[in-house]
Order: C-alpha cells, then structure tokens, then sequence
C-alpha cells in the first residue's frame, strides 16, 4: 500500500465525511478498528493506511456497501480482508521461496502446496496476543472472556464457561470496548 | 476412545480475537466513544481535536514513510557504521581542549609588537 504523503489532496476520510458515507463518530470508531486490525502488520504498514485504502476502495466501487449492512460494519469489513491479503500475499511469497529451494521437498509443486503454518507469522501472533492480553491485565473476567473468544465460542458458550450472569458479562464488554476504545483512540503513530 | 485433539494455531486465535473485537467496536455507542476520548482529555465535539488525527488531519510522519525499513534497519545495526558515527560525535567535557595544547605550542616572538621603523639618518 502507498501511504497517502500529499496534504494537498483531499484524504479518502474526509472525502467520505463530505460524501456523509460516515459521521464524526464513525471515523473515530473506525481509527479504533483500524489500529486493532494493524496488529502484527509490518511497520510500513499503520493504521492509517489501512483505513485510507478500505474507504478508497468503497468510494472508488471497488468495493461496493450492500443495503442491508451499516457502512461502519462493512469498512471494518474490508479492514479486514485487506489485512488478509496481506498475508496471504506473504504466505505466496514464503512459497515462492521455498520453491525456489526445494531440497526439503520432493518436487517444485510439492514445494508450492506446503500449507504449514509460518512461523514469522505465528510468533507475531503470539506477540500481539500478549500485547492484547496486556492490555487488561488488571481484569481478570475480561482476560478469560479473550482467551474463549479465542477458542471460538459464543456469548452464550462464554457466559456457561465462566459462570457468568448477562449483567456481569456486559458490564465485562462495556469495560473492554472502553479500554480498547481509550487504546484507539491515542495519538501514537501505530 | 482417544480424546481428540484440536491443534489451535496462534494466529487463528489472533485473528478470532481481532473479529470479536472489532464486532464490539462497531456496537459501541456514541457516549463510550466521547468517553473514552474524554478520559483521554480530548474533545471531539471541539473542531481540531486530537482525536481526529489521522482523520481529518495527518497525522506525525513516520520513518517508514521516507525510507525503506530494512535498509533502516541495516544502517542501523551495522556495526561499521555506529563506529563512524561515534568517530563524528563532538569530544566530551573531559577530552583535553584542543586550542590550550596549541596554545602552548606557539612560539613567543609570534605575537611581539611590530618594531617602529628607524629614524633615516642624514649621512
């Protein structure tokens, strides 16, 4: 991605603030959402990148926003993907490389299916998952509500797991949309 | 019957995580987004908030704008090059100062008055 360096044209935001694809509060919810979405991305790759490319891609139709679905729900969305292309386009290039030099393997294409996980990428995970768990260290209903979101399970399935009342485990994401909110909303460059 | 198990690769624990997270980020209403801010001392009601950084307003540039991070990341930890880089730092309080050692090596005639021009004698 091409970070956006001339000031002088106009910044997909604030395009689509002038467009009232989103409001105010929209965009501070998306710089939110795009720093979590940064997580683990390279360094030449910030948040705002993120967020700049996603809007782009939906005011140029690119990507085009369904009826039914909140624009906010769809941008986060294309955050989304686009940090999924990201690696998957890393995953193609390790490929690569490791066709490239195939002594470990049998053939070229033998080389090119490998699907193992890459281990550049699972140990930034691990980073990030400790910065995450950092994060809310100092609540320890919050810190057992990640670890099951991490499982996989669903509120329900969360609130049978740990013994949770509806108001308690409210009350917990309130807490944690809060933290996470306060995170997002700092002015460090990534 | 073995149990079965389930081998859970971090990132997708990452990436479940950051999809939960970012479900409870689009539900946020918009008092705990002026709270947050506010806890955080800015006003969004206000026009220039810091909060709209990045936003509305660029925000501080980073390196990784400007210059390509693995040859940041060479010129830094090359070795050869934080040598120069020492070699070209300014010399401490406690290095001896240069100008006193010359000083003391300039010779004392140096610095004598010009001597007045004789008189021109009439023979």
């Amino acid at each position: 991605m091409q970070p956006l360096v001339d000031a002088r044209v106009l910044r997909p935001t604030q395009m689509a603030l002038a467009l009232k694809l989103v409001s105010e509060m929209d965009l501070l919810r998306l710089k939110t959402i795009a720093r979590l979405h940064a997580r683990g991305l390279p360094p030449d790759i910030g948040w705002e990148d993120l967020l700049q490319e996603a809007l782009t891609r939906v005011l140029t139709g690119a990507r085009r926003v369904p009826e039914q679905i909140a624009p906010v729900a769809f941008i986060a969305g294309v955050m989304r993907s686009l940090r999924s292309e990201h690696w998957r386009r890393a995953g193609e290039m390790r490929a690569r490389y490791a066709a490239s030099d195939y002594r470990s393997y049998r053939t070229r294409e033998q080389a090119l299916r490998d699907t193992a996980p890459d281990p550049e990428r699972s140990l930034i995970a691990i980073e990030e998952l400790k910065t995450i768990e950092r994060l809310f260290a100092d609540d320890p209903v919050v810190l057992r509500i990640i670890d099951a979101l991490g499982e996989g399970l669903s509120a329900e399935q969360i609130r049978t797991a740990l013994a949770l009342s509806k108001t308690d485990y409210d009350s917990a994401r309130k807490r944690m949309r809060r933290c996470l909110l306060r995170e997002g909303l700092t002015c460090r460059p990534k | 019957m073995p149990t079965k198990v389930t081998r859970l690769f971090p990132e997708t624990t990452l990436e479940r995580v950051l999809e939960a997270l970012e479900r409870e980020l689009v539900e946020a209403t918009e008092e705990e987004i002026l709270g947050a801010a506010h806890d955080l001392g800015m006003k969004p009601e206000m026009k220039g908030s810091a909060a709209f950084l990045g936003l509305r307003y660029p925000s501080a540039r980073r390196r990784e704008e400007f210059f390509d991070p693995q040859w940041v990341a060479r010129v830094l930890n090359d070795p050869r090059r934080i040598w120069l880089a020492s070699r070209s730092l300014p010399p401490g309080p406690q290095a001896p100062r240069p100008s006193a050692a010359r000083r003391a090596r300039t010779r004392p005639g140096v610095r004598r008055s010009p001597r007045t021009p004789k008189e021109p004698t009439g023979s």
